[in-house]
């Protein structure tokens, strides 16, 4: 008795021992001795699945009469069981929902047998990238889950996972994702070395991950492609990019992305080639449209009212004739009624949501007319244009061109349509400066790359798609040979 | 002597087509016809055809001397004349560099004030104008590439417009042909071929071009097409206007944008005048980022704060010319000066070259 007294008393001074009383202090933690054995099993009741606690552990221990650990290891039916001195190991795992048996001796080794409880919600319909057609799986905050479902779209040996626990308090799991071979050794290194490199403590998203790792981290332009679409995650790792996930996150993050990407939705690849290029190409306009169609408003009127025709000046007039404000405090009214709309409708449940939306959009669009502060022609504007930036396919691009309006606005007051042109010109300077993971973000067009060009502005059928991207800078550049089918030589109606 | 630029520095051989098309094609395609139709009237566009042949001459010179120097005109220069002989020679250069840098400029903002804004102060354009240029120059030499690629695409549409005056175009004003004389002619190529200038800035640009011999070729493409947009550009003037009204028109590009008329859209030229913009921007930028070149070259100074110093400049030099009279002088000195660089420095420089390495082979 005696004897145990000392080993006890040299246990809590070990530093295992006082892992174990830090935690104690925990009222989730739990920590009992087994009868008549020298053993004491620990674990975090919240993070351990009880199930497996009592259905593979505790019966065993139970019935037998134990000497050693060892000899626990042997016949406890769990994989992956760990038997180490090592704090550092003990520490982690524990809090990763690991149960550990352990004697109370002066240099304790410990048996980690791990038992995670896993409460995930189920893979459900895409919401943010809703498609029509096409697959209808989105990521969920299981980091297993989302690996799971991307690695059953590539089922080859070539798809490593290297994985990372990124965050002093978050310890958050993160993974990179490509396929060897494929992904350029550099892109891949970049990606490590820049997740290695964060010092910050909680992850808690992998948008955090996105905005720490982007090589300009003022942009309001995203430099990665951020997704919550499995199968979007496959169809680039197979082009050579490289992906991230996070644990807790249900959206990845692929890169190195260009800004073409970001206007190409899933879809136009479901879709037959030439009708998705067509509704590539209204979404480019849409985004040029939802940009300038308001500063080009206010420096016309304001300015330029000669390049108005006289029939369309005629209509102009009339919606604007007595209303008191000048163009551009009118419109930035409304663009900032616009906004205000969509933040409530975003923070609100979804049914008041709705409920926001017919108010905001009927009753005070309808009312401002008609109580004669906004003209009909600029309320049209300023919706169309609102709508239009809703049409990228990557949600958090929509917010950088809904952002840009208002310091073209500004320009558009300041200078008229030189305003407007001085605002392009910068916007184009910072595209063109801008980098994703160290390749220009406005490939193909600067770098002109023509073989690229299949995939950007338009999309081109499938056998034409026979090589990766040049941006990748992708080794194993041919993704298919085309079998060469002989010339149709028959006459028609032969 | 600067070390060559890193290759991550380099662009691509064939940019060297839109580096060229954007410099040659500037503030001066607005106004070039009216001296062009004093000098040799319906025979213009003979002239504009005979400069375009002398450019691709000098245009090869101008690739042999730095082909062969392989390096950009300061270091050659100090090679072939030595230390202080060299460098007051690239002084020269890049103080012509700069004045053009002005001259443009102004004459930008001169066509703003008459066609746009009236009362805009010179200081404030300007102003704006250096920032935006400070903004290309800090990505560098591949950013202000781009800034030509995309420049290119944004300004070619522009080129269609020329139909609308087509509509109204008389043919016979292009008769009788070759009824001026060849010296009227000739006269008409040699003020033409000041206007085919910009493409100086090979000198200091060639060590960025990743093969500079392919670089060349493309060269030479970027400046037949420039070319052919003066080319189609005076054809449209002489063929709508007649020789009396082009004498006295100042600017027949945005009169004839003035007929451009869309069912949502009339009075073009102030679209233009703005779109016009992404033209001057390549031409401020080279310009500009070639006298930092040349300034570090000779006193190493740093181009992150030589540019705001040249900008300044710039900016209260302009301010001092006050109207467009004073600006078509300066402009008529600077073409002086221009013709001269092309027709007499570039060819001197050349044989100069191809002497002296001739001499020291056969030591």
């Amino acid at each position: 008795m005696r004897r145990n007294k000392r080993s006890s008393s040299a246990f809590h001074s070990s530093e295992i021992g006082k892992l174990i009383d830090q935690c104690c202090k925990s009222a989730d933690f739990v920590t009992f001795q087994l009868k008549d054995s020298p053993f004491f099993i620990s674990y975090f009741q919240t993070l351990v699945d009880k199930k497996v606690l009592h259905r593979d552990i505790l019966t065993i221990l139970k019935d037998k009469q134990f000497i050693s650990l060892e000899d626990m290891k042997h016949a406890i039916q769990v994989e992956d069981l760990v038997l180490t001195t090592e704090l550092s190991s003990v520490k982690q795992k524990l809090m990763q929902g690991n149960i550990i048996i352990y004697q109370q001796e002066a240099q304790p080794s410990c048996l980690l047998i791990p038992a995670f409880l896993q409460e995930n919600r189920q893979v459900s319909i895409p919401e943010t990238e809703y498609s029509v057609v096409g697959p209808k799986e989105a990521f969920v905050e299981s980091l297993d889950t989302n690996i799971n479902l991307v690695r059953k779209r590539i089922p080859v040996p070539e798809f490593q996972i290297k994985e990372f626990s990124v965050g002093k308090l978050s310890k958050t799991r993160v993974a990179v994702a490509y396929i060897e071979g494929i992904a350029d050794e550099e892109n891949v290194n970049t990606v490590i070395q820049r997740i290695t490199d964060i010092g910050y403590d909680q992850i808690i998203d992998s948008s955090f991950i996105n905005q720490m790792i982007a090589d300009n981290k003022n942009s309001p332009f995203p430099q990665l492609v951020d997704t919550e679409r499995p199968d979007r995650v496959a169809s680039v790792l197979m082009e050579g990019k490289v992906a991230i996930l996070v644990d807790g996150s249900p959206s990845a993050i692929t890169g190195p992305a260009t800004l073409g990407e970001f206007f190409s939705a899933f879809e136009d690849y479901v879709t037959v080639w030439n009708i998705a290029s067509a509704f590539r190409l209204i979404r480019f306009l849409a985004i040029t449209f939802s940009v300038l169609s308001t500063p080009l408003y206010v420096a016309v009127l304001t300015y330029h009212y000669e390049m108005i025709p006289q029939d369309l000046l005629t209509t102009l007039i009339s919606s604007r004739a007595g209303i008191p404000f000048p163009p551009l405090l009118e419109a930035i009214i409304l663009e900032w009624t616009i906004e205000l709309l969509r933040e409530a409708g975003a923070r609100l449940p979804t049914k008041v949501g709705q409920t926001i939306g017919i108010v905001g959009g009927i009753v005070i669009g309808t009312a401002a007319v008609q109580a004669g502060l906004t003209s009909n022609v600029l309320l049209i504007v300023v919706a169309l244009s609102a709508l239009a930036s809703f049409t990228t396919p990557v949600y958090q691009v929509s917010n950088a061109i809904r952002l840009i309006r208002f310091p073209f606005l500004i320009f558009a007051q300041l200078l008229g349509l030189l305003g407007v042109a001085a605002c392009t010109a910068i916007v184009v300077a910072h595209l063109l400066k801008l980098k994703s993971l160290g390749r220009p973000f406005l490939e193909p067009v600067y770098p002109i790359r023509l073989k690229d060009m299949k995939d950007a502005l338009i999309r081109l059928p499938f056998n034409q798609q026979t090589s990766r991207p040049l941006q990748t800078r992708t080794d194993n550049k041919i993704k298919f040979r085309p079998h060469s089918s002989p010339p149709d030589k028959r006459d028609i109606d032969e | 002597m600067l070390p060559l630029p890193s290759e991550d520095k380099k662009v691509s051989p064939y940019l060297a087509f839109y580096i060229i098309n954007s410099m040659q094609i500037g503030i001066v395609v607005l106004s070039f016809e009216r001296f062009l139709v004093k000098e040799a009237g319906q025979d213009a566009w003979i002239s504009v055809l005979i400069a375009g042949v002398a450019t691709h001459i000098i245009l090869w010179m101008t690739f042999q001397i730095t082909i062969k120097g392989e390096n950009d005109i300061a270091v050659i220069h100090k090679d072939l004349f030595g230390k202080w002989i060299g460098g007051l020679l690239t002084l020269l250069l890049i103080t012509y560099l700069m004045t053009l840098f002005i001259m443009i400029m102004r004459a930008y903002i001169d066509v703003i004030q008459v066609w746009m804004f009236p009362h805009l102060q010179t200081w404030y354009m300007a102003f704006v104008l250096a920032i935006l240029v400070y903004l290309y120059f800090t990505g560098g030499f591949r950013v202000m590439v781009g800034l030509c690629v995309l420049s290119f695409m944004l300004t070619i549409p522009l080129l269609m417009l020329k139909a609308f005056p087509l509509k109204s175009a008389h043919l016979s004003y292009l008769l009788p042909v070759m009824e001026h004389s060849p010296a009227e002619i000739l006269s008409g190529a040699k003020k033409m071929s000041v206007i085919f200038s910009g493409f100086e800035v090979v000198l200091f640009c060639y060590p960025f071009f990743k093969q500079g011999i392919r670089a060349h070729k493309w060269a030479q493409l970027g400046a037949a097409f420039t070319t052919s947009v003066y080319l189609a550009a005076v054809l449209v003037s002489l063929l709508y206007f007649s020789e009396g009204q082009l004498e006295k028109t100042l600017w027949p590009t945005l009169t004839l944008w003035k007929i451009v008329d869309f069912p949502f859209l009339e009075r073009f030229e102030y679209a233009g005048i703005a779109i016009w913009l992404f033209v001057m921007l390549p031409n401020l930028c080279l310009y500009i980022w070639a006298v930092t070149r040349g300034l570090k070259q000779l006193f190493s100074i740093k181009q992150k704060k030589s540019i705001l110093f040249l900008l300044l400049l710039a900016i209260i030099a302009s301010s001092f010319i006050t109207d467009g009279v004073q600006i078509r002088n300066f402009s008529a000195t600077i073409d002086r000066i221009s013709f001269f660089i092309l027709f007499a420095y570039i060819p001197f420089i050349y044989l100069y070259q191809w002497i002296w390495q001739k001499v020291r082979k056969n030591k």
